[in-house]
């Protein structure tokens, strides 16, 4: 038998809410190393498969297998940085102990440095303030601080570029290619649908099904004929 | 000894004993089931007083189970008000029952000791029990200070980790319940919300960790629990509504 190909492997994957269809017949694969935009309207089901990814949700039908093993046997390769709205901003933590919260979410062996992290996403000089201290890109930074000290090759981000403003953004954005580039593999879900997706290696369009799979420039031309652009656009 | 001594060590360990809870609660945004918790220890009371057990056992086990069952009767989803009108429910439903089984039981409790504590009247087992009491917070404290952190913080995240929160949340229930029932001596179960709101207000404000927050919380609950008592001396009042009235003044400080 062959061995499996590397990376995130989604195949047929369905899931129901309260009898509700969320997610229908979804499959694609993402290859180690890639940055890739999942895009969709609000509803779409964006964050529910992120988290039927991570494994934290069960499918109803259909598997997701990382290197080709269950995801479920694996889990802590793969991290989450939740959206924004999730954290309470003004609870008493410093940005090093909040970035350090990473390792009891990996739990155990195997986490990175904190100081690293910070370094990384470049907030070490302000380890030692107050979350609610920090500006909109800074906490989402911080964020993916603690994300980072997961030991994951797999980074799941749900909306990261959210509520922020274009230059904290684009930060954001060229820190993503600096790790795909050190070899993760990202998928952000995201809505936005401007500019800012050219800086995607590859775009997924979810709206309960993928509707749409390529390039930043095929997946806008696929969409010309498709009405459902005009929903992404807000 | 003193007959003031035993007094001011309760106001000194009732002070330090409630912050701390206070503090942790409004964290994980949980100060109603604090205030339920208080009125719920009525039946329990009624109960152990009864058949003859420590009051205290069964108040805190009352406590703990308005909790539960409020716990039981919130509908995951709804809004915050859905889950504060279900909590006064249950609270009300447990207080009313804990006054009549009163009568029902025919036995005699002091309502408005209960309600709103007597410091002058403190018993050796009082001092034991706020002292047992703040061991306890201690202890979960110390062992469980990440997990409340990340739980505080960010809960979908911290149930995404796979921490045991079912437990931690119990466990937060249960030693709220005996806090409450420890501090009962001092300040009653009605006054005792807010020693344990004030000072964590003051705490939280500024404070980089929730370590910080709680020591600062805890000293302001003994300067409160201090002053409440030696006003009382002073202006010979009972010290419980006193400690309450102080209480709302150091909100006022901290709001400015």
């Amino acid at each position: 038998m062959p061995p499996a190909p590397p990376g995130l492997r989604v195949c047929g994957l369905d899931y129901h809410y309260d009898r509700q269809r969320v997610l229908h017949q979804v499959a694609f694969q993402l290859r180690p190393g890639s940055l890739t935009a999942l895009v969709g309207p609000n509803g779409a089901g964006k964050s529910t498969l992120l988290h039927l990814l991570q494994g934290q949700l069960q499918p109803s039908a259909g598997a997701v297998e990382l290197d080709g093993a269950p995801v479920r046997r694996c889990r802590r390769r793969i991290a989450l940085m939740p959206q924004k709205g999730e954290i309470d901003w003004r609870f008493p933590i410093t940005v090093a102990e909040f970035a350090g919260l990473g390792r009891l979410a990996a739990s155990r062996a195997g986490c990175c440095d904190v100081d690293g992290a910070l370094q990384r996403v470049g907030l070490e000089a302000m380890k030692s303030k107050r979350l609610d201290q920090l500006s909109g890109g800074q906490q989402q930074r911080a964020l993916l601080a603690r994300t980072l000290v997961q030991p994951a090759d797999v980074l799941l981000l749900d909306e990261p570029c959210a509520a922020i403003d274009p230059p904290s953004r684009n930060l954001l954005l060229g820190l993503m290619r600096q790790l795909s580039d050190g070899g993760f593999t990202l998928l952000v879900s995201s809505h936005d649908w401007g500019p800012a997706l050219n800086a995607y290696d590859r775009v997924l369009v979810l709206n309960q099904a993928l509707r749409a799979d390529g390039t930043p420039q095929q997946v806008r031309q696929a969409l010309d004929d498709v009405t459902m652009g005009n929903h992404c656009c807000g | 000894m003193s007959w003031w001594i035993a007094p001011l060590l309760l106001a000194l360990l009732t002070g330090a004993l409630c912050p701390v809870s206070g503090a942790l609660l409004i964290v994980q945004g949980r100060v109603m089931q604090a205030n339920l918790i208080a009125h719920a220890v009525l039946p329990g009371l009624a109960l152990a007083v009864a058949f003859g057990l420590p009051p205290s056992v069964g108040g805190s086990l009352s406590g703990l189970l308005g909790a539960l069952v409020a716990e039981r009767l919130l509908v995951p989803g709804q809004n915050t008000t859905n889950h504060g009108a279900v909590m006064n429910t249950v609270l009300a439903g447990f207080m009313g029952l804990g006054v009549l089984l009163i009568p029902l039981l025919g036995i005699r409790v002091d309502l408005e000791a209960t309600l709103f504590g007597d410091l002058l009247l403190v018993r050796s087992v009082d001092l034991l029990l706020a002292g047992g009491g703040l061991l306890l917070q201690g202890l979960f404290f110390t062992a469980c200070y990440r997990p409340l952190v990340f739980l505080g913080v960010d809960p979908t995240g911290a149930a995404a980790s796979g921490l045991p929160l079912r437990a931690l949340k119990l466990a937060l229930a249960g030693i709220t319940a005996f806090v409450i029932v420890s501090s009962m001596a001092a300040v009653g179960v009605v006054l005792v919300i807010g020693l344990m709101c004030a000072p964590a207000l003051f705490g939280l404000a500024g404070a980089t960790s929730l370590r910080q927050a709680v020591l600062k919380a805890s000293a302001a609950g003994m300067a409160l629990g201090v002053g409440g008592f030696l006003l009382a001396l002073l202006l010979n009042l009972p010290p419980g509504p006193l400690i309450g009235v102080l209480c709302v003044g150091l909100v006022m400080v901290r709001r400015g």
